[in-house]
C-alpha cells in the first residue's frame, strides 16, 4: 500500500479527525496520560469493591465512637489503643484512634487489594492486552496504574479521619486538643495536624503499594497478588516485633508506621516523617524498577 | 507510510517463539499484502494467536524479525500500534462498566487520541456495530455476540490501517457470524487490510482474498484463495469409447492418465492444477480429434482437501 | 536479548546506589580541623557558654542486659516519679531536649505514640506521662534551683568524666569526626589501671561552640560503645520561651509532691552517695571504685525474684550481676559490691572486710 495511491491508502473508521491516519505520528501530538489516569481512577472509584473497601474502613471509626458512647465510665488512660481515652473529651480523637487501629491490617489489606490488583486485576480481565495494543505504553501504563493505587491510599486514609471526625462530631463535645507532650491546641491546629498524620499514613503505604505493583507483574491472577502483598505487609510487622532481628529493622516496610506521634508532640518533630519518606522513596524505587524490569520485558499471554 | 516500499502490510522472517521446549511458532515466514482480507488459518493450538501477539508486542519474538505496516518490530510498536484495531483472543472488557465507559477507557489509554472528540468517536464506533442501544449497559450482561461486537467497536474507535482480528466469529450464533463477515467486508471496502485469523476453513473461504495455514506452530502453505487451490493435482474423467485416442491428446496437455480399466470406457487422467488447461479447451481439442465425448467431468481441488493434506490433522469443517 | 536484559538494569541499579548511599553515610565522614592538644580541647569546653539550645538525643546502651536493675526500692511514691525519670534514661531512648539557661529546660522522652515529658521553669518542675495521664507538680528547694540543668545531656556525662581527669587517666585526641552535622573534636579518656571494665570514654566536643555533643563508654575490648549518648540533632538557638511554660491538660491527673534533699538527681557520683546514704561504703579509688552496701541493705524481694534468679551468676563468695560496663557482686552474707571493675576487684574487696 502505497501512500502516494489514494485509494488503498484510505484507513477505515469513523472520520478522521487527525488526518491522513497514515500520516506521520510527529505530526500528532502525544497526551501526557493525564486523561489515562483520569480513566485509571473511574475504573477504580466505579467499581463497587473499592467502596466496600472504603466503607469497611469507614465502619471502623464509627465502631470505635459508638462502643466508646455506649460505654458508661468510658475507658481508662493507658488501656486500649492510644487516645482511646480521650475521645470522651474530644470528637477529633476518633479519627487518630481508629488510624492507629487500621494501620497494622485494615489498611495493608485495602491498599493490598488495590495495588495487587493493578497490573494482575487487568490481566484477569483480558482488558491488559487490549490497553497494551491501543497502545497505552508499557512504562505509561505502569505509572498510571501506580498513581492510581497512590491516590487510593490517599482516600483510604483520608475515608477514616473523615469519617472518624464526623461520628465524633456527633457523639462527643469538640475541644482542645492534648498533645502527646501534655500541651493543648485549638481545634483548627488540631485539623492540621490530623491531616498531617493523615499524609504520614499514606507516605506508609506508598512503599507497599509499589511492592503490591511488582507483585501484581508477577502474576495474572489478582488474588494472588493481592494475597502476597498483604502476607508481605504482616510479615514485615512480625520481623519488626522480633527483637532478635533488630539488625532488620531499619529496613522494614513497617518500620515507622505507628511512627506518627511524632506529629502530635509540640513543637512538632519531622524527624519520623523524613526518615519514613526516605524508607518508602527507596520501597518506590526499588520495587518500581523490579516492575518496569518486568512489565516491560513481559509476555501479555493473558 | 513505508508500506509503499513493500506493498506488504505485514512480513516476517523466520518468526518463533518457543516456550520452554515447546516451539509454538518455529520459523514463520508471513507476506501479506496490503489492501487484502487474509485469512490465517489453522487448527487450534497451531500457533496462530501467538504470532499475532508477537506482530502486536504482547510477546516478543524469540528469533527472528517482524515488519507491521512498513515499520520494523518491537522498535515502531509505539508508532505501528495507533495505526491498527485488533481483536485478540476473544474480547475482555470490565464487567462493572457500561460499554461506553469501556470504550471510552481504551480510547483515553491511546496518547493520540483527541479528548474532545472521544465522545463522538465511541458513539459513532458503537453504532457501527450496532450497539447503541445497549451503550449504557454494564457489559456483564451483554451476550457474547455482544460482547464480540463491543470488540470490534474498540478496534475501530480510531482510523486504522491494519485490522489485526482473533476468532471473530467464535462462539456466535449464524446471524452473528453474518453480521460479523460483513462488517468485515465494510472494513476490507474502506481500504484497510484485513488479517483475520480463523480455525474455520469456510469462514476464511467466504470472507478472504489470501490465506496462509498454519500447523503446528509452522507456515505450510500462503498466498491468494485461487492461487492455494490451484496447489496440488486437478483430476479429469472422460467417458468415451475412443479412450486410446482421448488419452493421446490428453498427454498433450500434460496429462497423466491412469491404467485403462479394460472396457469401462473411462479415461481418468491427472495434472498438476497451476498447469490445467480450461476444461471447454480441453473438450473442444477432444472433439477436434475426433473423440466421442459422452461425459466430461473435471474433479476441483477443495482447499479444505488441501488443508487436510497440509495440516494432516482434523480439520473442524462443520461448525 | 539485549534489550530486555537493559530493562532490567534498574532493578540492579537501585540496590546498588541505595547501598552506596547506606555505606558512604554511614562511613566515619573526614573531618578537617584546626590541631589542638587534648588540653586545647578541654580548654575549648570550658570556655564553653552555650546556654541555650534544642536537640535530640539518642542514648544507647549495650550492656549485655535487658535493662539497667533499678536501683530505687520502690518504697514511697515521693521517689518514685523521680526513680521513673532516672529509668527513662537509662534504657535504650531517645529524648528532645530544649535548654534555656540553667533554669529553664524541658525534655521529652519520645517514644512510639507516647512522650513523658519533665519540663523545669525556675523552681517549678512538671513531669506529664502521656500513657498515664499523669502531670506532676514538683517545687524545688532553692539550693537545688541554683543546680546547674538535668545531669544527663552529654555536656553534664563530659564534665564528669572531665573530672576524673587525674594520673589515673590517658588523654588524647582521635581524629576529628562529625556529630548531628557538626564537626568535633574526639577527646578520649583511657584509664591507666587494668582494674576497671571501662577501655575508654570518647566525648566528642563541638569544634565551634566547645559543646560537648556525644560521649560514650566502650567497655574494654569491645569495638562498639556499651553505652552513647549523643545529639542527633542539635540547634544553638533559644528555644520558644511557651515550651517551658507548662499547663496540665485538662483531663490529666494532677499530683503535687516536694522532693526530699536525699533523692535528687545528680547524686550517682559515689562520694556524694556516701555523703547522702551514710551506711555505703567506697574503696578502690578513680576507675576501680568499689561501692559497698552492707547485709541487708539490698532488697530482699529482689534477691528472692526470679528475674534476679535468671540474671545471676553464681561465683565463688556470692552471685555475680554481670554486665558490659558494670558488675555487681552479691555476697552469700548478703553485703553488695558493685563497681565499674573486673569480678576478681569485687571478690578481693569482699574478702578485705
Amino acid at each position: 500500500m502505497s501512500s502516494a495511491e489514494p485509494g488503498p491508502a484510505r484507513a477505515i473508521g469513523e472520520r478522521a479527525p487527525l488526518g491522513s491516519p497514515s500520516g506521520e505520528g510527529e505530526s500528532r501530538h502525544p497526551s501526557l496520560g493525564i486523561s489515562l489516569l483520569v480513566s485509571e481512577l473511574s475504573v477504580i472509584y466505579r467499581r463497587p469493591r473499592t467502596w466496600a473497601l472504603l466503607a469497611a474502613l469507614a465502619a471502623v471509626p464509627i465502631l470505635i465512637a459508638v462502643a466508646v458512647r455506649l460505654t458508661d465510665d468510658g475507658p481508662q488512660p493507658g488501656r486500649g489503643p492510644p487516645f482511646l481515652d480521650s475521645i470522651t473529651n474530644n470528637g477529633l480523637f476518633v479519627g487518630f484512634t481508629a488510624l492507629v487501629v487500621c494501620i497494622p491490617l485494615f489498611l495493608p489489606l485495602t491498599v493490598g487489594v488495590v495495588a495487587g490488583d493493578t497490573i494482575a486485576g487487568e490481566a484477569g480481565h483480558g482488558t491488559l492486552r487490549y490497553l497494551l495494543i491501543v497502545p497505552a505504553g508499557r512504562v505509561r501504563l505502569l505509572l498510571v496504574k501506580y498513581v492510581g493505587a497512590a491516590i487510593f491510599c490517599l482516600s483510604a486514609t483520608l475515608t477514616i479521619v473523615l469519617a472518624g471526625t464526623v461520628i465524633g462530631f456527633a457523639l462527643f463535645p469538640l475541644g482542645d486538643v492534648t498533645l502527646l507532650s501534655g500541651d493543648t491546641i485549638g481545634p483548627g491546629e488540631s485539623t492540621l495536624r490530623l491531616l498531617l498524620v493523615a499524609g504520614y499514613v499514606t507516605v506508609s503505604l506508598l512503599g507497599l503499594s509499589a511492592v503490591g505493583l511488582f507483585i501484581s507483574t508477577l502474576t495474572d491472577v489478582p488474588v494472588g497478588a493481592m494475597a502476597a502483598t498483604i502476607v508481605i505487609a504482616v510479615a514485615s510487622q512480625v520481623v519488626g516485633a522480633l527483637p532478635q532481628l533488630a539488625w532488620l529493622h531499619p529496613w522494614l516496610l513497617s518500620n515507622h508506621w505507628l511512627g506518627f506521634g511524632d506529629l502530635l508532640r509540640q513543637p512538632i518533630s519531622w524527624d519520623s516523617f523524613g526518615a519514613n519518606a526516605l524508607l518508602q522513596l527507596g520501597y518506590i524505587a526499588l520495587f518500581g524498577a523490579l516492575a518496569y524490569g518486568r512489565f516491560t520485558t513481559k509476555d501479555v499471554l493473558s | 507510510m513505508t508500506v509503499a516500499g513493500t506493498g506488504l502490510a505485514i512480513e516476517t522472517r523466520g518468526l518463533s517463539k518457543r516456550f520452554g521446549h515447546q516451539d509454538a511458532v518455529d520459523d514463520v515466514d508471513l507476506t501479506v499484502p496490503a489492501g487484502t482480507v487474509f485469512g490465517f488459518l489453522g487448527p487450534n493450538g497451531s500457533g496462530k494467536t501467538t504470532t499475532i501477539r508477537m506482530l502486536l508486542g504482547l510477546a516478543s519474538a524469540t528469533r527472528g524479525e517482524a515488519t507491521v505496516l512498513g515499520q520494523e518490530l518491537p522498535g515502531a510498536l509505539s508508532s505501528v500500534l495507533p495505526r491498527i484495531g485488533a481483536l485478540v483472543e476473544g474480547p475482555a472488557f470490565y464487567p462493572f462498566l457500561s460499554g461506553t465507559a469501556n470504550l471510552m477507557r481504551l480510547d483515553s489509554a491511546d496518547r493520540y487520541a483527541s479528548g474532545s472528540t472521544r465522545r463522538s468517536r465511541v458513539d459513532a464506533a458503537l453504532d457501527r456495530v450496532g450497539l447503541t442501544h445497549a451503550a449504557g449497559k454494564r457489559v456483564k450482561a451483554y451476550s457474547l455476540g455482544m460482547k464480540q461486537r463491543l470488540g470490534l467497536a474498540s478496534a475501530l474507535l480510531s482510523p486504522r490501517e491494519l485490522l489485526v482480528l482473533d476468532e471473530p466469529t467464535n462462539g456466535l450464533d449464524p446471524q452473528g457470524t453474518r453480521e460479523v463477515r460483513n462488517l468485515i467486508r465494510s472494513f476490507a471496502d474502506d481500504g484497510a487490510t484485513v488479517f483475520v485469523s480463523s480455525h474455520l476453513l469456510s469462514e476464511v473461504e467466504q470472507m478472504c482474498t489470501h490465506a496462509a495455514i498454519m500447523s503446528a506452530g509452522r507456515l505450510v502453505a500462503q498466498g491468494g484463495l485461487d492461487e492455494l487451490r490451484r496447489v496440488g493435482d486437478a483430476h479429469v474423467t472422460v467417458v468415451t469409447p475412443d479412450a486410446e485416442r482421448a488419452r493421446r491428446r490428453l498427454a498433450a496437455f500434460g496429462f497423466v492418465t491412469d491404467e485403462p480399466a479394460e472396457g469401462s470406457g473411462r479415461v481418468r487422467a491427472t495434472v498438476a492444477v497451476e498447469a490445467a488447461a480450461a476444461p471447454e479447451s480441453i473438450v473442444a481439442a477432444l472433439v477436434a480429434d475426433g473423440v466421442r465425448v459422452r461425459g466430461f467431468t473435471v474433479e476441483q481441488v477443495t482447499l479444505e482437501e488441501r488443508f487436510v493434506a497440509l495440516t494432516g490433522e482434523g480439520f473442524d469443517v462443520v461448525r | 536479548m539485549v534489550r530486555s536484559s537493559l530493562r532490567w538494569m534498574p532493578a540492579v541499579l537501585v540496590p546498588l546506589v541505595i547501598g552506596t548511599g547506606v555505606v558512604v553515610a554511614g562511613a566515619s565522614p573526614v573531618v578537617t580541623l584546626e590541631e589542638k592538644t587534648p588540653e586545647q580541647v578541654l580548654a575549648l569546653v570550658a570556655a564553653s557558654d552555650v546556654r541555650s539550645f534544642s536537640g535530640t538525643i539518642q542514648q544507647t546502651s549495650r550492656l549485655g542486659l535487658p535493662e539497667f536493675p533499678s536501683t530505687d526500692s520502690g518504697s514511697d511514691s515521693t521517689t518514685d516519679s523521680v526513680a521513673s525519670a532516672l529509668e527513662l534514661i537509662t534504657g535504650a531512648h531517645e529524648a528532645r531536649v530544649f535548654v534555656d539557661g540553667p533554669q529553664r529546660a524541658r525534655v521529652q522522652i519520645t517514644e512510639n505514640l507516647a512522650e513523658r515529658d519533665v519540663i523545669r521553669s525556675g523552681s517549678e518542675v512538671w513531669t506529664y506521662d502521656s500513657e498515664a495521664k499523669e502531670a506532676t507538680h514538683l517545687t524545688l528547694p532553692d539550693k537545688t534551683a541554683a543546680h546547674d540543668s538535668p545531669a544527663w545531656t552529654p555536656g553534664e556525662i563530659a564534665a564528669r568524666a572531665l573530672a576524673a581527669v587525674t594520673p589515673s587517666t590517658e588523654v588524647s585526641l582521635d581524629p576529628a569526626s562529625r556529630v548531628a552535622g557538626r564537626s568535633t573534636y574526639e577527646l578520649v579518656l583511657t584509664p591507666r589501671t587494668e582494674d576497671t571494665l571501662v577501655g575508654s570514654v570518647t566525648i566528642a566536643v563541638d569544634s565551634e561552640s566547645g559543646m560537648p555533643l556525644a560521649a560514650s563508654v566502650h567497655a574494654r575490648g569491645e569495638s562498639a560503645p556499651a553505652f552513647r549518648v549523643a545529639f542527633t540533632a542539635i540547634d544553638l538557638a533559644a528555644p520558644a520561651a511557651r515550651l517551658f511554660a507548662f499547663t496540665p491538660p485538662a483531663e490529666a491527673t494532677v499530683k503535687e509532691e516536694s522532693v526530699p534533699d536525699a533523692a535528687l538527681p545528680g547524686t550517682l557520683d559515689a562520694r556524694d552517695l556516701r555523703s547522702a546514704v551514710p551506711p555505703f561504703g567506697v574503696s578502690g579509688s578513680d576507675w576501680s571504685t568499689v561501692v559497698e552496701l552492707p547485709s541487708g541493705s539490698a532488697p530482699p524481694e529482689l534477691l528472692a525474684s526470679p528475674l534476679f534468679a535468671s540474671l545471676a551468676t553464681p561465683v565463688d563468695g556470692g552471685k555475680l550481676l554481670g554486665s558490659a560496663l558494670l558488675n555487681v557482686l552479691v555476697t552469700d552474707d548478703g553485703r553488695v559490691f558493685a563497681g565499674a571493675v573486673p569480678l576478681n576487684v569485687l571478690q578481693d574487696a569482699a574478702a578485705n572486710r
